[in-house]
């Protein structure tokens, strides 16, 4: 086999190095790299892949936008291909970031004046802690849906007022059931803004509740996971 | 984009003194330009590669490949093609063939990152095509894809969303018209993003096509200016008031839709909602009333029930398009739906494929009719196989088949007198100029 280029794989911009790996459950982690080069707004996502291999997958920033790391949260897919590659990396290992994509991303004078509920299942958590991060004072109240506590991601960082975890497989969480169980059950002021993120069916079954709490479109955002 | 690529790669080796041939049997150097959407293509370039190896037993013969390549494509393609590149290298081309030398099965494999790098795609932007067509040409103006359709691997195969310089787009676009060419277009991944990766400092798509359409009113030329494809959720007013305006701007927008069901429009992480669709249909409605709205589709794609189908039926009827071109869902490897069940039945797709094309029917034959006796300017850009007589397209890109045929009209628009309407075409007879 000929070879006519090699890429420098320690001079490329969309490099990075391993830092950290913490393991937050059996099977989600978050891995830490450096600060990012790349401007973005909480809420967007990168593609992450691993240096000399052949595939990408995008994740959203769990990380604030001006933080030393960059960040993001990963569940383990039983038997997938990318994943599990990704959890047996050691700290030092190398991975091609891209990025910024999406429009899913707070604006600073948004983040200021708005009063928002930010709906979440499992990882889908990670753009509103990144969200939460940056705006320290935002007006929030974040639904986390997901099966057990231990997926409650890192969820000592939220004020306890303004986070609510419904467990759907157990009795641990503020809410027993599914998120969208719990949102039939609330009120919110008119002019509040939803921002979902998660799996399509409980995005379109959460979009559909809150239309009929008489919300427009205009004011729910989503991102769906895949 | 396919178009447009295959355009730049014949330059490249045109320049190399390489002469295009339809025969395969006599070619020295043969290759194809895949696509990221549908497996099916990627299916046939196995077959295809097979015979064309054991061609290379009786002759010398190089094979390349490129396009939309997933790296998993590339790694299975290595151990057949000779040369596999990504289109953001096709200025490495010529090198590759004169070091590549001596032909064998071993393949040649560029060490490079998972996504293309911006300059790579800038190169292959300034290498001048060699158009197919002395009346017809294609104009690449963005590269990449941010969208992350679930059903697509184009984000995986051409990378991010860059925009060509629009200096370069409108100064192509120039020298296209000034050459006599009628019919040019625009395009991407998704054209109406253009310019928002380069952060205010390009103009928007709707500038653009402003900018061209400027040139148009003061070019004493007749021409068409398409683009395709534009993502719904970027689409917007201006960009249709831009159409409205300007007389080259062609009364045709290709809005692809994809399934009529929110709850699959989430699955396909298609990031509108229909609600999105249809105030862009108002606005078309209301702007252009007169302009063509053509659609793409697909039906069986996973978690579309007969109820989901049933919703994409109801909006063939709402929007009444004038020609979609619908596909039945494949599992695309890279895709993120290629980790699901595929589970509509082959049945099922070809059922959904049929009953929406005798809907499409409808309502384009409908909207035919109504052209029946009108008087429109024509491109002629072919000619019928069965009776050798002319064809082409009006503005609205619908295929006008003429009861005449004259070779010196070939590539030129003409005025047509519309005879009779059929659900995919228009019958007509040349107005004498």
């Amino acid at each position: 086999m000929m070879t006519l280029m090699r890429h420098d794989h320690e001079t490329d911009e969309s490099f990075y190095k391993i830092l950290e790996i913490r393991h937050l459950t059996g099977n989600a982690f978050s891995i830490r790299l450096p600060k990012a080069r790349f401007a973005f707004k909480a809420g967007q996502h990168i593609s992450l892949g691993i240096v000399g291999g052949n595939q990408s997958r995008e994740y959203s920033i769990y990380s604030g936008e001006n933080e030393e790391n960059l960040e993001v949260l990963i569940k383990e897919v039983q038997n997938g291909y990318f994943t599990p590659q990704l959890r047996r990396l050691k700290i030092g290992r190398m991975l091609e970031v891209h990025g910024p994509f999406g429009k899913f991303g707070m604006e600073p004078e948004k983040a200021e004046k708005g009063k928002f509920v930010f709906i979440a299942s499992g990882t889908g958590i990670a753009p509103f802690r990144s969200i939460i991060r940056t705006y320290p004072n935002i007006d929030y109240r974040l639904i986390h849906g997901v099966k057990t506590l231990e997926e409650a991601y890192d969820s000592h960082e939220y004020e306890k007022s303004r986070y609510v975890l419904c467990t759907s497989r157990e009795k641990t969480g503020d809410y027993h059931g599914r998120l969208t169980g719990y949102l039939k059950t609330c009120t919110f002021a008119p002019d509040t803004q939803f921002d979902l993120c998660g799996n399509s069916e409980m995005i379109f079954d959460a979009l559909e509740i809150l239309k009929g709490k008489g919300f427009s479109r205009d004011q729910i955002h989503c991102e769906v996971y895949f | 984009m396919n178009l447009a690529d295959s355009e730049r790669v014949s330059a490249v080796l045109e320049g190399m003194g390489y002469h295009k041939t339809d025969n395969e049997e006599e070619a020295s150097l043969l290759g194809i330009l895949a696509c990221s959407v549908r497996q099916k293509p990627i299916d046939k370039v196995y077959n295809k590669i097979a015979q064309w190896n054991r061609w290379k037993d009786k002759r010398n013969l190089i094979t390349f490949v490129s396009g939309c390549l997933l790296p998993a494509d590339k790694d299975k393609f290595l151990k057949t093609f000779d040369l596999i590149f990504q289109m953001s290298e096709l200025g490495q081309l010529p090198d590759m063939i004169r070091e590549y030398g001596v032909v064998t099965p071993a393949g040649l494999k560029m060490r490079q990152p998972i996504m293309p790098k911006n300059e790579h795609i800038a190169a292959m932007w300034n290498i001048k095509p060699k158009y197919q067509s002395t009346y017809e040409a294609y104009v690449p103006i963005q590269n990449g894809c941010d969208k992350f359709c679930t059903f697509c691997a184009v984000p995986y195969t051409r990378g991010r969303e860059v925009s060509r310089p629009s200096q370069e787009i409108v100064d192509e676009v120039r020298h296209l018209v000034n050459q006599g060419y009628k019919s040019i277009t625009l395009l991407g991944q998704n054209v109406n993003s253009y310019g928002l990766d380069k952060n205010g400092e390009e103009i928007t798509f709707a500038q653009l096509l402003r900018q061209i359409g400027e040139y148009g009113n003061t070019s004493d030329q007749e021409f068409w200016v398409y683009f395709t494809s534009p993502h719904p959720q970027d689409m917007n007013r201006e960009v249709i008031e831009m159409i409205a305006n300007y007389a080259c701007l062609a009364k045709q927008i290709h809005l692809p839709m994809q399934s009529g069901d929110e709850r699959v429009l989430l699955k396909m992480n298609r990031r509108h909602s229909m609600e999105k669709y249809r105030s862009i249909v108002e606005d078309i409605r209301e702007l252009i009333p007169q302009a063509t709205l053509f659609t793409d589709i697909i039906v069986g794609f996973t978690g579309e029930g007969e109820a989901e189908f049933q919703n994409t039926t109801a909006a063939f009827e709402e929007f009444k398009f004038n020609m979609a071109y619908i596909a039945m869902y494949s599992p695309r490897p890279g895709a993120a739906s290629f980790r699901w069940e595929d589970e509509v039945s082959s049945d099922d797709k070809k059922d959904r494929l049929h009953r929406l094309s005798q809907t499409m029917k409808v309502y384009s034959l409908e909207y035919n009719k109504t052209l029946e006796g009108k008087t429109m300017r024509v491109l002629i850009n072919g000619t019928d196989r069965k009776t050798g007589f002319m064809t082409g397209i009006n503005e609205g890109r619908i295929i006008v088949r003429l009861d005449h045929h004259d070779d010196s009209l070939m590539g030129k628009i003409i005025s047509v007198k519309i005879t009779d309407a059929a659900f995919l075409s228009l019958s007509g007879e040349v107005v004498p100029a």
